[in-house]
């Protein structure tokens, strides 16, 4: 064995000499990898270097006026980024990690972008293809790990097949239902020169991958009809909308048929809170009135969302008196959970479009009122007492005012628990792109990543990071991150002392065992200082504005910490597994 | 339970088997067999899994899952009746001097199977026809002493007469044709 290795190496050194002077003109794996980018218009790069991407990161050092490269602290932390900045731009998020440990280090933000379809384009070093699956150092299987998980990957191991992979890669990532794609690229692939001229074709076709854009005439008449024919019609948007760009459309199909809609989780912010249609938004601590009227509609109009069991609770009791018509780009969503007499597979924008004239113009007022009925319940039982002002400071409180005080114009990242449903809840929306939140995954230490991420999308926004004391120290290192690279990031951590959604299901359905729920923090502030982050606590209701304003004004990164009521519920609460008529409001 | 025929056609690339598997995975929907080769077309290979499940829709969006995967060009899912269905099995079979003489007559004419290689004291027999035919050649010859047996999975084709090849993306018409 020892004697091949030898003789393969002697014939290496060998052929690169031969070769070498005709080839000096072309690139390199790994330059043609930045053209790539350059290509693409990829303007952002979130990554961390390691052993087998250094080729591609001495690349990059050449291109570091054309392409902003953020060196986060860990690689979970690059994802989520990639991911905040998809969020609110709309452009593919980038990373660029190593081999190995790099490369399981992004399985989480992977997983997480494929379940709320954010377009991640993850180049991912791998070790020299000779050495492939011999448990080389920082070997990891990176195909096999992600193929769950991801949209598309695929193993680069030649210089030449950069452009085309990578315009595929990003074709991919960004078209029909997006996701991430991941890229293994092979260290020799990186280091090797091309044998061609680099010559990048931008990819908008594939012959096995063909998503639908434009609906089917009869699909869409078939779902004019229906809509046509509705006594209690009712629109659930969700992510969709925001994906295809149909805030605009939405509206506009909204306000000619007069029908009343609710939103998703992550539907949040594509219709402004104050528009007289808008009921709120739905899900297992969503608004009373959009739950409950699942089961009064006959018609309901699901438009790109997919009957997640955290909107539907029960899904066979969910809305079980309606007639579906179900838009949604993914065909394998469509009677995934639930029976759809018309099923239009396409795009929200392009399907709202064709629509339009086929719908008439509506008054469902009565209909309406109904469900500003069930408001003023809510309002009674849940609002007023979140917002009574009372004992120690509610959550409630702190994302009301901060409402007000950036009239729901602020770009929101919220982490996973009470704080994020609490922040849905009471943050009134008036932009589109300004709740950014882990919805499919529940991926707890998203947000201090994604906040920077989406400072560096949107920075003329402001952006606020809404996060709990657990989440905040799953990602905490990133402080890091946020200090070196300058962004004016704004984070408020929501501190009860508790894993705080956990502890309220303990509390409810588990006869208050209170099961590794409580947590000594640290001294999150001192811990801000020390990455060259100010913050102060706010401790007193008085105080509460103040600390705001501070927050708000402040024209670097700044954290402020407030210490908030330690047992606090968050309602209203479909409990999982039950039906939504059984919502509970105390 | 029914039996199930599902036919995936995909590109012929590294791992593509591992992202068909892993959606029978996911859904603990076990494999009863596989098989996968080049199709006519270059290129272009054909997958053909059996399953069995008691539940039509969920096999539905089975297919809709598989469909989704980027290098998948198309999927069929097909119930018995509307297939013709085959595999083929080698019976290695002792036959000692001592031992019982095989009627090789009653093999062919019968069994529709033929000895395709004659050993020392062994005769290998192949058998192509359905999971039950198999199965009763199998029990049939079992008295002889069955030193090795295996069993490939199902090819099928549909009863439609387009082949679906025909069903493929235009664009696949260009692909170069193996002969």
């Amino acid at each position: 064995m020892g004697n091949l290795l030898e003789v393969e190496a002697k014939q290496e050194t060998f052929s690169i000499n031969l070769e070498q002077p005709q080839k000096k003109d072309f690139l390199s794996g790994a330059q043609a990898m930045m053209e790539c980018l350059l290509a693409e218009g990829v303007e952002t790069i979130f990554g961390y270097p390691g052993g087998a991407i250094m080729p591609t990161y001495d690349a990059l050092y050449d291109y570091i006026d054309r392409l902003n490269h953020i060196l986060v602290r860990h690689e979970q932390g690059a994802g989520h980024a990639a991911q905040g900045y998809s969020r609110v731009s709309g452009k593919t998020g980038v990373c660029l990690v190593t081999s190995g440990p790099g490369g399981t280090n992004l399985i989480t933000p992977i997983a997480d972008a494929i379940i709320d379809c954010t377009p991640l384009v993850c180049i991912v070093g791998q070790v020299k293809s000779t050495l492939l699956g011999t448990d080389a150092f920082q070997e990891t299987d990176m195909i096999g790990v992600t193929t769950p998980v991801c949209k598309w990957n695929y193993q680069i191991t030649s210089p030449d097949e950069v452009p085309e992979i990578m315009a595929k890669a990003f074709y991919i990532a960004q078209s029909g239902k997006p996701g991430p794609v991941v890229i293994d690229f092979t260290r020799d692939a990186q280091a090797g020169k091309m044998t061609e001229k680099f010559d990048y074709k931008k990819v908008n076709k594939l012959v096995t991958y063909r998503p639908r854009i434009v609906p089917k005439q009869e699909q869409i008449e078939k779902a004019a009809e229906l809509i046509s024919k509705a006594k209690r019609p009712y629109i659930l948007f969700g992510h969709g909308v925001l994906i295809a760009d149909a805030m605009q459309e939405l509206l506009e199909f909204v306000e000619k048929t007069d029908i009343p809609c609710a939103s998703t989780l992550l539907g949040l912010s594509a219709m402004p809170i104050d528009h007289p249609n808008y009921m709120g938004w739905l899900g297992m601590h969503g608004m009373y009135a959009p739950n409950v009227m699942t089961d009064q509609c006959d018609v309901l109009i699901a438009i790109g969302m997919r009957f997640d069991d955290r909107v539907t609770g029960d899904s066979t009791k969910f809305a079980k008196q309606a007639r579906i018509v179900h838009i949604e780009i993914d065909p394998s969503e469509i009677e995934k959970i639930k029976k759809t007499e018309a099923p239009v597979v396409g795009d929200a924008k392009e399907a709202l479009k064709m629509l339009m004239p086929l719908v008439k113009k509506g008054d469902f007022t009565g209909w309406k009122n109904e469900f500003r009925k069930l408001d003023a319940r809510e309002h009674q039982k849940v609002t007023l007492r979140d917002l009574k002002g009372e004992g120690k400071i509610k959550m409630a409180e702190v994302v009301a005012m901060l409402s007000d005080k950036t009239n729901g114009e602020a770009c929101i990242v919220v982490d996973v628990g009470q704080h994020q449903m609490v922040t849905a809840r009471y943050y009134q929306f008036r932009k589109p792109h300004s709740y950014i939140a882990s919805g499919g995954l529940g991926t707890m230490g998203f947000a201090i990543p994604a906040s920077f991420g989406a400072k560096m999308g949107a920075p003329d926004r402001e952006v606020v990071g809404i996060i709990g004391d657990g989440c905040f120290q799953m990602t905490i290192q990133e402080l890091g991150t946020i200090a070196q690279s300058g962004l004016a990031v704004k984070m408020i951590i929501l501190n009860n002392n508790y894993l705080g959604m956990v502890r309220q299901w303990q509390q409810l359905f588990f006869d208050n065992r209170y099961s590794f729920v409580e947590l000594k923090n640290p001294d999150f502030i001192t811990i801000a200082k020390g990455f060259g982050i100010e913050g102060h606590t706010c401790d007193e209701r008085e105080n509460l504005s103040d600390s705001l304003d501070k927050l708000l004004k402040s024209d670097k990164a700044y954290l402020l910490e407030v210490l908030v009521e330690k047992e606090e519920n968050v309602f209203p609460m479909v409990p999982a597994g039950t039906s939504v008529s059984e919502i509970r409001l105390e | 339970m029914t039996t199930y025929t599902i036919c995936v056609f995909t590109e012929n690339s590294i791992g593509l088997l591992n992202k068909i598997t892993i959606i029978f995975t996911r859904r603990r929907i076990n494999i009863e067999s596989l098989t996968v080769s080049e199709t006519e077309r270059k290129g272009i290979s054909r997958f053909t899994i059996v399953i069995k499940h008691d539940k039509r829709e969920e096999v539905e969006k089975l297919v809709r899952q598989i469909r989704k995967v980027v290098e998948v060009l198309a999927v069929f899912g097909y119930l018995n009746e509307d297939i013709v269905y085959n595999e083929i099995a080698l019976f290695k079979i002792s036959t000692p001097i001592e031992g019982k003489v095989i009627d090789v007559e009653n093999i062919n004419k019968v069994h529709k199977a033929w000895v395709v290689y004659w050993g020392l004291d062994y005769v290998v027999i192949e058998k192509t026809g359905t999971e039950r035919e198999i199965f009763d050649f199998f029990k049939y010859i079992k008295p002889h002493g069955i030193i090795e047996f295996v069993r490939s999975g199902r090819v099928a084709v549909g009863k439609t007469p387009q082949g679906l090849i025909e069903y493929l993306p235009e664009e696949i018409a260009e692909w170069e044709y193996y002969l």
